[in-house]
């Protein structure tokens, strides 16, 4: 332990009494107050409300749809992020900070521009419509909008780290005989995939959480476009108090689990890239 | 040859990078690109590997042109600065690398990659990853990755830039090893001339995009043939001196130390004198100097370094005499240079010195270097003109660059047609007017007195991107490349040789015009190191050679003649519409003396 090392920040003790103590008001307490009421139900309420059809489909449709979100912001964010680190091009600043609109939205707004565009007389709606493609009130529209919310978390945090791809790897690895695509799969993508995987969980936590976008769009149909944030507001109005803390629990128990086997990929994966660095 | 290059040249964003360079690498040979930073060594090295593409030439390996061929298909092994190592591998996937790719057998890979970790002295280091090496280990892992599969040429790009001294003296020894081992031809870039003495077979220099010499080390150590590479190889004191019939002046000192010098006229003229450090003697009085006595000096620094005792000398006389530039290359071009001088412990203990002390200065060996551009001297009809023309942004880059000196000169009888002024005869190096209505006049109103080239400068003329070069008679045709090669080792511009042909003969006299071109292009080449384009014109010459400057901004042109009382007659209209910077050679023909 070298925790007695001089720093320009107070010692090591106000410090760490200081993270202790945000981390329990903000995070900790509320979440173990949410445990508590969750835990006062009966274990067979408790089984059947949050094993109840419309919780199932709800679970269903906000986990699915989250990870369909990151997945599509994976691929992409990467592609935005490339484009703006390996390129220069007039407008390039605009796209850059454009990125980040999602950011600073009320995401009701967000929602509202999505239905706008995406019903079935909107702007793009219109044209999708006599196709028999329905985005809006449809688990398409709540997939979009998820997209929508998680895609800055994606690029802005893959973006440093191909901006760390040295230009001098690829082009060592191209006087050695490799293709484009070699590269790619060999020298690129397995330096920034730590990256891309963070990248990935910050958009799935992110969508996950998501509410106020998705409602508007979602057309909130039981079992069918109900994500289970919803389904907890709709508890709540109900006087039910212990029900949305059962979804709740639910929720914090199924995030924890993708989160830690995410980061645990993802450690496991950057030792061996940096194994014994000394 | 192993590696061939025939004017290459590449540009960014309209600047030549890299500008027209021909070179010839011999089969296992060690080729050292010396170069500062922003030479264009390492864009020329990317050429090579098929990373950067190039505007203009041809590349050849082994015979083969591979000018459009990819990096992938040309079979180099290139050695990064910052290894670019693939840091998820380990050494020996990085160095199995180019093996995977060409789909060798596991065992064949595996025991090449036994041989080439013996060859670089990394046995049993197989499954360390990058991380776990020190700097000089992952350099040697790059090396051995690069030679896997069995390049036809190794190329190394600053290799031991990241390295500290003593490592770097151990890499570059298993370096040469190896290449000798293998006998792979090799080219190193680097900007560290003690690394290029210590590893190159053969050493090219480059500065603004042009490989200005190449030759052995020695040879470059010894006779330079340019100030760059005189001042940027190791350290060396320039000085203006005069070549007489019977040898060589500094200031009013005759030296009888004899120096083949470049005797483009039998005429006395300025020249340029390159004098190392270590060839320069410091004694009490002129009389104990063993070898030729230069000037007196006052002692103004001392420095000891350990086997070798530096000191700086401000020589007496003032500016006039003082050094263009010293051993830095530091010298500013307004004339305060010091002289620097290195001396052995032994010198030392046989005559110990004080800053501040007076002494003689002798010097051992004295090497002129062969450009036909001495100093800048800016002449006009009043003081101010003069100094207002000493002070042009283009020809103060110019002096910087050619480390020489602008001296300010006027004649109120300049220009006045008959008339005669005091000092004339002795016009030394070039002179510099303005351009105007009269200019042509003028010019000639200077060679009949003797001024050897003239460099007319228009109102905020701009470094030029193409010198435009010409000569009215084929008699002067070797003075006008050797001025222009001295010119264009100082600008980044692209150089070319306009021929023009009466345009009634157009037919009749086209192979000899283009033979003509083709000797032009050859005696550039070989005598004065500068490659050129060539091109090929008809019609009127000055309204030819109008046309062409007036196409583009920024060029210039480079005049040779050889009868002064025509060029009013012939180029007035050229020199007087002038809005480019235009330089004269004049050289009489032997026998007609002005």
């Amino acid at each position: 332990m070298t925790i007695k090392q001089p720093s320009v920040l107070p010692g090591f003790g106000l410090t760490f009494g200081f993270t202790t103590f945000f981390l329990c008001t903000i995070v900790l307490i509320p979440l173990a107050a949410l445990v508590l009421v969750a835990a006062s139900m009966t274990w067979h309420d408790f089984v059947h409300l949050v094993l109840s059809p419309r919780a199932l489909g709800s679970y269903r449709l906000s986990f699915g749809a989250s990870l369909l979100a990151a997945s599509i912001n994976l691929v992409f964010g990467f592609i935005i992020a490339w484009t703006l680190v390996r390129y220069e091009f007039p407008g390039r600043k605009i796209i850059d900070a454009l990125i980040d609109m999602p950011f600073a939205l009320p995401t009701a707004v967000s929602g509202i521009a999505l239905v706008t565009v995406f019903a079935d007389n909107g702007w793009i709606g219109q044209y999708l419509h006599p196709l028999g493609i329905k985005v809006a009130y449809t688990w398409i529209g709540v997939t979009v909008a998820l997209t929508l919310i998680g895609m800055p978390f994606a690029v802005r945090t893959m973006q440093p780290a191909l901006l760390e791809v040295q230009r001098d790897l690829e082009d060592a690895a191209e006087t050695l005989g490799a293709g484009r695509f070699y590269v790619f799969r060999r020298i690129i993508l397995p330096t920034v995939l730590p990256a891309l995987l963070t990248g990935f969980t910050l958009a799935f936590a992110r969508a996950v959480g998501e509410y106020g976008s998705v409602i508007f769009i979602a057309g909130n149909l039981p079992m069918k476009t109900e994500i289970t944030p919803l389904l907890i507001v709709i508890r709540l109005e109900e006087f039910d108090y212990k029900g949305a803390a059962a979804l709740g629990f639910v929720m914090l128990v199924i995030s924890f689990v993708v989160l830690l086997t995410i980061n645990l990929l993802q450690a496991w994966g950057r030792r061996r890239i940096v194994q014994g660095t000394r | 040859m192993s590696i061939t290059l025939d004017q290459v040249t590449k540009r960014y964003q309209g600047a030549p990078v890299v500008n027209d360079v021909s070179l010839d690498i011999g089969d296992g040979e060690f080729f050292v690109l010396l170069g500062p930073s922003g030479s264009g060594k390492s864009t020329l090295l990317r050429a090579i590997a098929g990373l950067a593409g190039v505007d203009h030439g041809r590349i050849s390996l082994h015979g083969r042109d591979v000018t459009h061929v990819s990096a992938r298909a040309r079979g180099v092994g290139l050695v990064f600065q910052n290894y670019a190592l693939f840091r998820h591998m380990t050494v020996a996937d990085n160095i199995e690398f180019a093996l995977r790719v060409r789909r060798m057998k596991a065992a064949d890979r595996r025991q090449r990659r036994q041989e080439l970790l013996r060859l670089v002295a990394l046995e049993g280091m197989d499954n360390r990853l990058p991380a776990q090496l020190s700097g000089g280990q992952q350099q040697r892992v790059a090396v051995a990755r690069a030679l896997a599969h069995k390049p036809e040429v190794l190329l190394l790009d600053e290799p031991f830039g990241a390295l500290d001294a003593k490592i770097r003296e151990e890499l570059r020894r298993t370096i040469r090893e190896v290449q000798r081992e293998l006998g792979i031809t090799t080219v190193l870039v680097t900007h560290d001339q003690e690394e290029a003495f210590a590893m190159a077979d053969r050493i090219g220099v480059m500065n603004l995009g042009r490989l200005l010499e190449m030759d052995q080390p020695q040879e470059l150590y010894t006779r330079p043939a340019t100030r760059f590479v005189a001042t940027f190889l190791g350290a060396a004191n320039l000085l203006l001196a005069h070549q007489t019939r019977d040898g060589l002046r500094f200031g009013k000192t005759a030296v009888s130390t004899h120096a083949p010098g470049t005797a483009h006229s039998a005429r006395e003229h300025e020249v340029v004198a390159v004098v190392r450090p270590e060839e320069i003697e410091v004694a009490p009085a002129r009389e104990s100097l063993k070898s030729n006595y230069l000037a007196r000096g006052s002692i103004e620094e001392i420095l000891f370094t350990g086997a070798l005792e530096r000191m700086r000398i401000r020589m007496d006389g003032g500016a006039d005499v003082a050094p263009l530039a010293n051993g830095n290359g530091n010298g500013d071009g307004s004339g305060v240079a010091l002289l620097e001088v290195t001396r052995t412990l032994h010198e030392q203990r046989a005559f110990q010195v004080v800053p501040g002390q007076s002494v003689a200065i002798g010097v051992r060996r004295i090497h002129i270097l062969p450009t036909p551009l001495s100093s800048f001297t800016a002449f006009a009809q009043s003081p101010d003109e003069a100094e207002a023309l000493s002070q042009q942004p283009l020809l103060v880059e110019l002096a910087t660059r050619m480390k020489t000196r602008i001296s300010a000169r006027s004649e109120p009888t300049f220009g006045v047609p008959g008339e005669d002024c005091e000092a004339c005869g002795a016009f030394a190096g070039t002179t510099v007017i303005t351009s105007g209505s009269d200019v042509a006049q003028r010019a000639e109103w200077l060679l009949q007195r003797g001024a050897d080239e003239i460099l007319i400068l228009p109102q905020g003329a701009q470094s030029p991107q193409r010198v435009l070069i010409h000569w009215a008679d084929e008699t002067v045709r070797g003075a006008t490349l050797a001025v222009s090669a001295s010119v264009l080792r100082h600008v980044s511009a692209e150089a070319v040789y306009v021929g023009i042909l009466p345009n009634q003969s157009a037919d009749a006299q086209r192979p000899h015009g283009v033979r003509a071109l083709l000797d032009a292009r050859s005696e550039a080449q070989e005598v004065h190191g500068l490659e050129m384009r060539t091109e090929l014109r008809f019609g009127d010459v000055a309204n030819e050679l109008a046309r062409q400057l007036a196409e583009v901004p920024g060029q210039m042109l480079i005049l040779g003649v050889c009868d002064a009382s025509v060029l009013a007659a012939r180029f007035g209209a050229l020199l007087t519409a002038a809005n480019w910077p235009v330089l004269i050679v004049h050289r009489a023909p032997d026998g007609l003396a002005p």
